[in-house]
């Protein structure tokens, strides 16, 4: 695409374009780190998570800011318009993972007096969710929407691998009340991560949004698909 | 889409040996109001100026196909020119009331089309007018001092209440708010809402942001083509073309 007229305003979206992708990169980083503060029982590493939060808190703050000034300055149109919008709407999807991360390393917390049997697949949940996020953040940089397609068509396998979790959970707790506390601790880290990959979905969305302008939020996957290749629904 | 009011079948128009208009073929609807944007140079202005022959005054300047109003081609051998400018209206860049007192600049064009009688019939046509124009309030009470001596804005509210006030179907709007202050504009802007409920308005701007707040439709013109005509909404969001992509968001050359 044409550089605007005006280089400053190319500027001011480059550089909210990177603030948001670093914004991604912490939220990718806080999620890796809180699983793993789970799996090894890492106290320092989960209290490291929360504490980190702040930074991304911080960072949605500053897109904020910078959002609202290109669109009263600017006044973008068309493109430029939907990126200002998608913006806007996925950087608080990323906010949201961030404080899901940091549930997940205060579970960690709690779940050091209450120690987990087994952790179940959380090792697999994790990396498969951190792959989503990774994605996501990708198809946000590259403008790819078969990627963000891709992010979206996933996010049902996160969902089963939940529910898996959460059932087995729920044998230990009746096997043994003395567990309870540990599966419901380790259930709600499961959700958490399920959750996690709903707001990468939304922000998979985003991206379809920003680069192409069709609206898919409620639209089913095949909808969606022909959507994108141009025919009719 | 409403009924069109306006069609344009094939235009092609040439100052001289130069092409300045490729072939446009587009439908402007009835009441609706339609922006005509694209850079300097694009053949807007040129567009707008057909649709009530202005340039019929301009000797080098020559026209192939067809503007039909209400289905009768305009360009028709019969049609009388002076007739068809009291049906399609047109307001200009630069407020330019005549030299005279707000009341006879109200009242000229109907006097001499024979709309009114002098007298209390004329008054009541120059106060409707002036009332639609949004302009009564402030010059009811000096009815009779100079047209010229109003502030800008108002000298172009009184310039639309003159063009209201011959009953005609369509106005043509060449950048009226580009020489007036952002308050002036928003009362022509306001004012362009209410008169689109009787009259088809068609208009080119220079403002992109203007075209985005007041028009239903937008085309884009640019060297001499159409490139993109649609729903305002939709062009501003989600242009098709990467012509218009361009120009709407500043990127053009």
């Amino acid at each position: 695409m044409p550089q605007h007229t005006i280089k400053r305003f190319d500027e001011e979206l480059h550089i909210l374009k990177e603030l948001v992708l670093s914004m991604g990169g912490l939220v990718e980083r806080a999620i890796g780190h809180a699983v793993k503060s789970m799996l090894e029982q890492d106290k320092k590493l989960a209290n490291k998570t929360i504490n980190r939060d702040k930074a991304i808190n911080a960072l949605e703050v500053q897109c904020d800011e910078m959002t609202r000034d290109i669109l009263v300055r600017r006044q973008p149109a068309a493109g430029d318009l939907r990126f200002i919008m998608g913006i806007i709407k996925l950087v608080t999807d990323l906010e949201r993972m961030g404080d899901l991360a940091a549930g997940i390393a205060e579970g960690t917390l709690r779940s050091l007096e209450y120690p987990p049997k087994n952790f179940s697949n959380l090792d697999i949940m994790g990396e498969k969710v951190q792959k989503q996020i990774n994605r996501t953040l990708d198809a946000l940089s590259r403008g790819d929407i078969k990627l963000a397609m891709t992010v979206i068509e996933k996010d049902a396998g996160i969902d089963v691998l939940y529910k898996r979790m959460y059932r087995e959970m729920l044998t230990y707790m009746m096997e043994d009340p003395r567990d309870i506390t540990a599966s419901i601790i380790l259930s709600n880290v499961a959700k958490n991560l399920e959750r996690i990959s709903d707001h990468a979905t939304n922000i998979a969305e985003m991206v379809i949004y920003i680069e192409r302008g069709h609206d898919i939020r409620h639209v089913d996957h095949e909808a969606a698909a022909k959507l994108l290749s141009g025919e009719e629904i | 889409m409403n009924t069109p009011k306006v069609s344009i079948r094939d235009l092609r128009l040439w100052y001289g040996e130069s092409e300045a208009l490729h072939g446009i073929n587009v439908e402007f609807a009835e009441k609706r109001v339609t922006a005509l944007i694209g850079p300097s140079g694009c053949g807007k202005s040129t567009l707008l100026r057909c649709l009530n022959r202005m340039n019929d005054r301009i000797a080098a300047c020559r026209i192939e196909g067809r503007i039909l109003l209400d289905g009768d081609d305009i360009y028709a051998p019969e049609v009388d020119v002076v007739q068809l400018r009291t049906h399609v209206g047109m307001v200009f860049q630069k407020p330019n009331p005549f030299p005279k007192s707000i009341y006879e600049n109200v009242a000229y064009a109907p006097r001499i089309h024979g709309l009114a009688d002098k007298g209390a019939e004329m008054d009541e046509l120059v106060e409707t007018a002036l009332r639609r124009a949004s302009i009564w309030d402030e010059v009811k009470d000096k009815l009779h001092s100079p047209g010229t001596a109003l502030s800008g804005g108002q000298q172009q509210r009184l310039c639309i209440a003159r063009t209201i006030a011959v009953k005609p179907n369509v106005i043509l709007m060449d950048e009226p708010c580009s020489a007036l202050d952002p308050i002036a504009t928003a009362k022509i802007e306001e004012l362009i809402d209410e008169l689109k409920q009787e009259f088809t308005i068609i208009m080119v701007t220079h403002s992109m942001q203007q075209a985005a707040r007041i028009s239903d439709q937008t085309a884009f013109f640019y060297m001499g083509d159409l490139i993109e005509f649609g729903k305002t909404g939709r062009i501003f969001t989600q242009p098709e073309k990467q012509q218009t992509e361009d120009y709407i968001t500043g990127r053009f050359g």
